[in-house]
Parts: structure tokens; C-alpha cells; sequence
């Protein structure tokens, strides 16, 4: 398929061409799903997907047209993950994630840094891992205790890092790091570093319930970078985090979730239609069609949240330049602290409706079990209870309860 | 900044330790967040008898020491004013 054959229907905007980077993203679910059982098994990283990225240049979503990206916003990165996670929610988080990284240098880099790099990165060159846990942070994001060092120009990294999504396998890193000199773990640089200027040790292995394929190894990275590595500039961190890593982040995580309740509705509907004889669901039951229409809801629920949430996300972003407004914060939150509850709700009311054999079971062509697995991380992966304790303190700062 | 305003605002800066507190001094460095800003907040509007309105509760206000002082007199100020 071309782009300009396939068409897409939106709403007051009648038949327009689908985006060129959907079909590299088809291309990509494709092979995802083609692998992602024995991903999923051998706990290892989903390595034909993100050849397929490469060779698609999927990967280069984030960058700007003229430096030969698709030039896709947090729009587009949602919809590429909502079709990529349709298939297989691993390969989706991994995209997802490489999208927040690349779109904080995109925005925020040195520009010696993105001549250079961005070329590359349109190429599909470039996997970005993000390192911005640390063991003794509690998973907090915005301190660390690994100080920076600055010596002749360059930056030099020695950091450990308890979970790094695709560690192995990423050409390089956005690692957050405690600034030179600074009086407190507060003041947070966040450095890009290419795996070829750093000494990579994996300290430890991967084997949780759920997205397994994530292959999330501990990591010690050792090495030095130039100073124009640095991204957003000195004590930069904070502000990238609250401006644009952190809706980035939950937009995309959003997406990966939602896609992948979306594809396991999907799945199970095709599953019954497509039955002769037993359908596996009573459908003159009234009670299994009320129950289907809930999971129903909760999906479209989280989908107007999305999409309510990348406009509102737009409009902070024309005003502010950056997402600020106490607000619209909030709603960035919510969607990550709903999504995560309402995608696992819906696959485990699936599982509930279809039963034993195939909602429990590996190997139904519902893929039920393996969602059920992956979705639950949702709420764990930045934590909410967390996360809502700091919604609580700006919910009390938004006096008049601002509806954006 | 008045000495009671400096000793409002330290316990609520875990990294100042026995530091001085300038008005330059950058509250989310010396380890405000924003749990810790809104009980901030509370101690002073209960000391000085004051509201903050919607438009100061913005980040520029908690900036620093000097931004955050600043507000308070202002606001002090528009408070008195309108109970005169």
C-alpha cells in the first residue's frame, strides 16, 4: 500500500490520505506480532520489531521534515503507538518511549549536537534508551545522586540504573545526572550519550510477570561526553520533566495501553463473529452484552481522554511554549492514572467475559493473557499513588477548579 | 526578606541545612516540591492572614526566596488596602 490509497475517515474533514508513516507503522505491527509470543516467553527484547523500525525509519518519527524525520507531533506519536500496541504492547512502550527521548533533543538540544545527530536519527539509526531511575530516588524522577563531573570540556558519567527499558540494545541514552556542583539532588542535567562513548555493564537480569519483552536490565554506565552533550542545559532537567517529558511520557504510555485494550477488544470480537457453532459468549445473554458494552465504554472513555488531552496539550504548547498551566498538568496526569486503570479494567472484564479457555489460557488467538500480564504494569510504571499524592498538592492549588 | 519569613520558609527546604537564605536562592533547588509548596503556602496564608489568589499561584511565585517574598507583600498590601 502507498500513501494516498488508503484513506481515512475523520470527522468534518471528509476522506483525507492516510499519513505516509502509518503504513511504516502497520509494517512494524506486523512483524511485532509475528514475534511477540516468543518475545514474551524468552523475556527478550523484541529485536525484529525494532529492526523493522530502523528499516522503516519509524524511529525518526520525531524529528523535523527538513532534517529528513516524519516531523510527527505527540498526535501522530500517539496514533503510531495506538497501531503498534493494537499488536503488541512492548514494542509499542519501546517506541514510545524512544519518541519522548528523541522529541526532548529534538526541542531541547544543543544545536552543534543536532546537526550532527539528527540526520541519523531521521535514519532510523538510533534507538534512544532513557536512564532517569535511580536505586535510593524511590523512583523519583527529579533528583539524582550521581553527580556529574566536568573535566576539559567534556561531562563525565559514572551512573547506576535499576530499570533501563531496551538497555542492551539502545545506540544511546538520555541519562539523568546530579549537575556539576550542585548544592542539592534538585538541580538534575539530563545528558545524551551515544553507547560508543560509554562503558555499558548489565549488573543484573529481567523476569516480571508482564512486559516481559521490555528486556528492562540494571545498568552501570561509565564514560565522558562533550559538553554540548547536554540537553536543555545546566540544572535543565526539572523543567524538560514538567514541560514536556512528563506529558510526552504519559501520552505515550496512554497510547500503548489504550491500543492494547483496543487490539484485545478487537481480537475478542473477531474471535465470536468469526465462530460457527459455539461462540464462546452467550450473546443472547443481556448480561454478557451489558458487560461487553462497559469494556466498550472504558475504552472510548480513555480514547476522548487522549484525545482531549494532545489538544489541550497543543494549546499549553502555542500559549506557553511548554505545558505549564497547574490545570492542564493535572489533566496530563489523569491520563495516565485513568488510562492505566481503565485499559487493565477493560482486559480483565475480557477475560471475565470469555472465561477460562480463552482469557486465562496462553496460546488463544485472543491474546488475552498476555495483555492481562502487560497492562498490569500500567499503574506501577510511574507509580499512582505517586503520582496522585502530587495531584492532590496541585489540585489544592487550582483554586476555582479551572476545566480545561 | 524579614527574618520570620526566612524562618517560615526553612523547614520546608530539606537541602538548605544551616545555609543562609537569600532572596536569590532557587526554592526547588534547596528541595521544595510541590507537596512541600503547598504546605508552604498554607503556613503563610495562616501567619500573615492572607489568601493567595489563582494568579500568583503560578510556578514563577515559588521561584524563590525573593519572587515568593515579593508576592507576600503585594499581596499583604491589596489585602490591607481593601479592608481600609
Amino acid at each position: 500500500m502507498s500513501s494516498g490509497t488508503l484513506t481515512t475517515e475523520l470527522p468534518g474533514a471528509g476522506l483525507v490520505p492516510d499519513p505516509a508513516w502509518r503504513e511504516a507503522a502497520e509494517a512494524v505491527a506486523a512483524v511485532a506480532s509475528e514475534h511477540a509470543d516468543q518475545a514474551d516467553r524468552d523475556a527478550a527484547f523484541p529485536a525484529a520489531a525494532l529492526a523493522e523500525m530502523r528499516r522503516t525509519r519509524l524511529l525518526g518519527l520525531p524529528v523535523p521534515v527538513e532534517h529528513g524525520g516524519w516531523g510527527g507531533g505527540f498526535t501522530e506519536l500517539a496514533d503510531a503507538t495506538i497501531a503498534l500496541a493494537r499488536a503488541d504492547m512492548t514494542t509499542a512502550l519501546v517506541f514510545a518511549m524512544h519518541c519522548q527521548q528523541a522529541t526532548a533533543v529534538v526541542r531541547h538540544g544543543d544545536p552543534q549536537l543536532l546537526r550532527d545527530l539528527l540526520p541519523t536519527l531521521a535514519r532510523g539509526e538510533i534507538y534512544l534508551g532513557s536512564v532517569t531511575t535511580e536505586p535510593g530516588t524511590g523512583g523519583q524522577l527529579l533528583t539524582s545522586e550521581s553527580p556529574l563531573q566536568e573535566s576539559g570540556g567534556t561531562l563525565v558519567i559514572d551512573r547506576v540504573a535499576p530499570v533501563v527499558t531496551g538497555g542492551r540494545h539502545a545506540d544511546a541514552f538520555l541519562v539523568t545526572m546530579r549537575s556539576a556542583g550542585a548544592a542539592s539532588p534538585t538541580q538534575v542535567d539530563l545528558v545524551y550519550a551515544a553507547r560508543d562513548h560509554l562503558e555499558v555493564e548489565v549488573t543484573g537480569g529481567w523476569d516480571p510477570l508482564g512486559m516481559r519483552a521490555t528486556e528492562s536490565v540494571p545498568l552501570r554506565l561509565r564514560g565522558a561526553v562533550p559538553a554540548t552533550h547536554l540537553i536543555g542545559g545546566p540544572g535543565g532537567f526539572p523543567d524538560i520533566a514538567a514541560g514536556l517529558f512528563g506529558p510526552v511520557a504519559h501520552i505515550g504510555w496512554a497510547a500503548a495501553w489504550l491500543g492494547t485494550a483496543a487490539g484485545a477488544l478487537a481480537r475478542v470480537i473477531r474471535y465470536v463473529r468469526g465462530q460457527s457453532g459455539p461462540r464462546g459468549l452467550d450473546v443472547s445473554s443481556p448480561l454478557v452484552l451489558s458487560n461487553l458494552a462497559v469494556i466498550r465504554e472504558r475504552v472510548d472513555t480513555v480514547h476522548a481522554l487522549l484525545r482531549h488531552t494532545l489538544r489541550v496539550v497543543a494549546d499549553e504548547e502555542t500559549r506557553h511554549g511548554a505545558v505549564s498551566s497547574t490545570s492542564a498538568r493535572l489533566l496530563v496526569n489523569t491520563l495516565k492514572t485513568r488510562a492505566s486503570e481503565e485499559c487493565f479494567a477493560a482486559v480483565n472484564g475480557l477475560v471475565e467475559l470469555v472465561g477460562l479457555r480463552h482469557g486465562y489460557l496462553k496460546g488463544s488467538p485472543t491474546g488475552l493473557e498476555r495483555a492481562f500480564r502487560d497492562l498490569r504494569s500500567a499503574s506501577l510504571n510511574f507509580a499512582n499513588d505517586r503520582l496522585r499524592t502530587a495531584d492532590g498538592a496541585m489540585a489544592l492549588r487550582d483554586v476555582s477548579v479551572r476545566l480545561v | 526578606m524579614d527574618a520570620q519569613f526566612v524562618d517560615i520558609l526553612r523547614p520546608y527546604l530539606k537541602y538548605a541545612g544551616d545555609q543562609e537564605i537569600t532572596d536569590t536562592a532557587r526554592l526547588r533547588d534547596l528541595g521544595l516540591d510541590s507537596m512541600r509548596e503547598i504546605e508552604l503556602l498554607f503556613a503563610i496564608e495562616d501567619t500573615y492572614g492572607i489568601f493567595f489568589p489563582e494568579e500568583r499561584m503560578v510556578d514563577r511565585t515559588f521561584e524563590t526566596g525573593g519572587t515568593l517574598w515579593k508576592a507576600v507583600q503585594e499581596i499583604r498590601g491589596a489585602t490591607q488596602a481593601a479592608a481600609s
